[in-house]
């Protein structure tokens, strides 16, 4: 019996070789670990597959539509029947569907639709019973609901889709509830709590991603790098203010998180770091140009400072994809 | 051992409960321990709906700490279109606004400091707009008015911006 150690060194030897691939490995370790493998998302998107979500969301945009048209003729039986019902009965087919491997890629088409649909169900539901449906207390209660839904689905089934849906609710729950929380008290602006919750959220995001990065879930953090990148250095670049309210330490430290995004790109090999922080350094630089040297060096010139200052880091940014990401 | 291989996942749930722990103590908490003290006296423009004047109407304001009015003659053309006022006391510690007479409101000594003695002021209320994650902003919300100090912030029950009422002017507070 080998030890683990002259396990992993083969390993290495074998991946030296190219004998062996990274999938490989990792379903060999999900087999013995009792994992199953999750085939949806698990992998890249095949054009059927594609297809298949394409449908369910041209399905989703029909219901809508139908309702919005019809709205004061249907009964609220029939609105209830074409959206909650319809959005349960398609979990639930999704479900059957996802229980044959032949058929896994059409079952999450139906999650799809009924991920979507059933929250319109809910909002008919309560439309009905006199809650108004656009205040904040209803949204976190229908977001709350969904997201009991999708986590009690995830720990059910363990599929990535549940997890991503419930990513997706309970950050829909989070805003919603923060939002009723304070309501419309001054501390909302005073504080720039909505720049705040969109930069905890985006942390929030790119943990997630790296925690699943060395999992089975790992086909979900390029989404969560993506959308946490974005988010957490949209709204920092927003904390930053403009002239004349702009906040010194936001815009100061604002420099410091591009680059630690960019040292987090090639350390995670992740080209949505790369992307975004390079975005978000050119609008920077463009920020930081016209707010502080247009007086001094001419609007003209400081546009020429921009565009060469934005060549740069382009430049920049091709050459760390190719050294170190591709 | 198992918290640490699995930090970045407790992490990254941890950080927006947190946020909403945060959120729920610093707008609920600091309205047990602060209560701010001074009433004050406002005014809200009566709507144009009856614009215009069909008769007279009053405009009051503040001088050496004493409430003053101007009679507004429905006759003068040059002032027929500015608004009347209407007076109102705002108890701070019942929450609640009540119609007050000139008469009743003279007697008063009025404060006309944005800040009460104890640290308050009158603010609007705030909105935020957007979807995560391309938009997200927010602004005043001038339909709302707030108490604001020592990091409480309470919401006032004026009835500004309605179909008999719009803009609302702060007057003094109450000494």
């Amino acid at each position: 019996m080998a030890t683990k150690d002259e396990v992993l060194q083969y390993i290495k030897n074998l991946a030296n070789q190219k004998l062996i691939t990274k999938e490989e490995i990792l379903n060999a370790y999900n087999e013995g670990s009792g994992i199953k493998a999750d085939a949806v998302f698990a992998k890249k998107l095949k054009f059927a597959e594609v297809l298949y979500y394409i449908g369910g969301a041209i399905i989703f945009l029909g219901i809508v539509i139908l309702i919005a048209q019809n709205w004061s003729n249907l009964s609220f039986l029939t609105k209830v029947l074409a959206t909650l019902v319809s959005g349960v009965v398609a979990y639930f087919v999704g479900i059957l569907l996802s229980r044959d491997k032949r058929t896994e890629g059409i079952g999450s088409a139906f999650h799809l639709i009924a991920a979507l649909v059933i929250p319109i169900g809910l909002y008919v539901v309560f439309d009905n019973a006199g809650f108004d449906v656009s205040s904040l207390e209803l949204q976190s209660l229908i977001s709350g609901i969904l997201l009991i839904t999708y986590l009690a689905s995830f720990f059910s089934f363990r599929k990535n889709l549940f997890l991503l849906f419930s990513i997706l609710f309970g950050t829909w729950f989070f805003f919603s509830f923060v939002n009723f929380i304070i309501g419309d008290s001054p501390f909302l602006y005073e504080w720039h709590l909505i720049e705040y919750q969109v930069l905890f959220v985006g942390l929030s995001y790119m943990l997630l991603g790296y925690s699943f990065s060395k999992s089975e879930r790992s086909s979900l953090t390029g989404f969560l790098y993506g959308f946490g990148i974005m988010g957490f250095l949209g709204a920092a670049l927003s904390l930053g203010g403009t002239d004349p309210n702009q906040n010194i330490f936001w815009e100061l430290f604002f420099p410091v998180l591009i680059f630690i995004a960019l040292f987090l790109s090639v350390q995670l090999k992740s080209k949505a770091f790369l992307t975004f922080g390079t975005i978000y350094l050119m609008i920077y630089i463009i920020k930081i140009t016209f707010e502080y040297f247009e007086n001094s060096l001419g609007w003209s010139l400081a546009l020429v400072l921009a565009g060469f200052s934005v060549i740069a880091v382009g430049y920049m940014s091709v050459y760390l994809k190719n050294k170190y990401i591709s | 051992m198992e918290i640490k291989k699995n930090l970045s996942l407790i992490l990254g749930i941890s950080i927006p409960i947190l946020m909403v722990l945060f959120v729920i103590g610093s707008i609920y908490l600091p309205s047990f321990f602060i209560k701010p003290n001074y009433n004050f006296l406002y005014t809200l423009e009566i709507s144009y709906m009856d614009y215009p004047l069909s008769e007279g109407a009053y405009r009051y304001s503040v001088k050496n700490n004493e409430l003053i009015r101007e009679y507004i003659d429905a006759s003068d053309k040059e002032k027929l279109y500015i608004s009347g006022q209407e007076l109102f006391f705002y108890d701070v510690a019942q929450n609640v606004s009540r119609e007050i007479s000139f008469e009743e409101a003279q007697k008063l000594s009025l404060n006309t400091n944005l800040e009460s003695p104890d640290g308050f002021e009158i603010v609007y209320g705030s909105r935020g707009e957007g979807i995560f994650p391309f938009l997200f902003w927010s602004g005043y919300d001038y339909n709302s008015r707030y108490i604001k100090g020592h990091y409480l912030s309470k919401k006032l029950n004026i009835q500004s911006y309605t179909d008999r009422y719009y803009f609302f002017d702060f007057l003094g507070w109450i000494m």
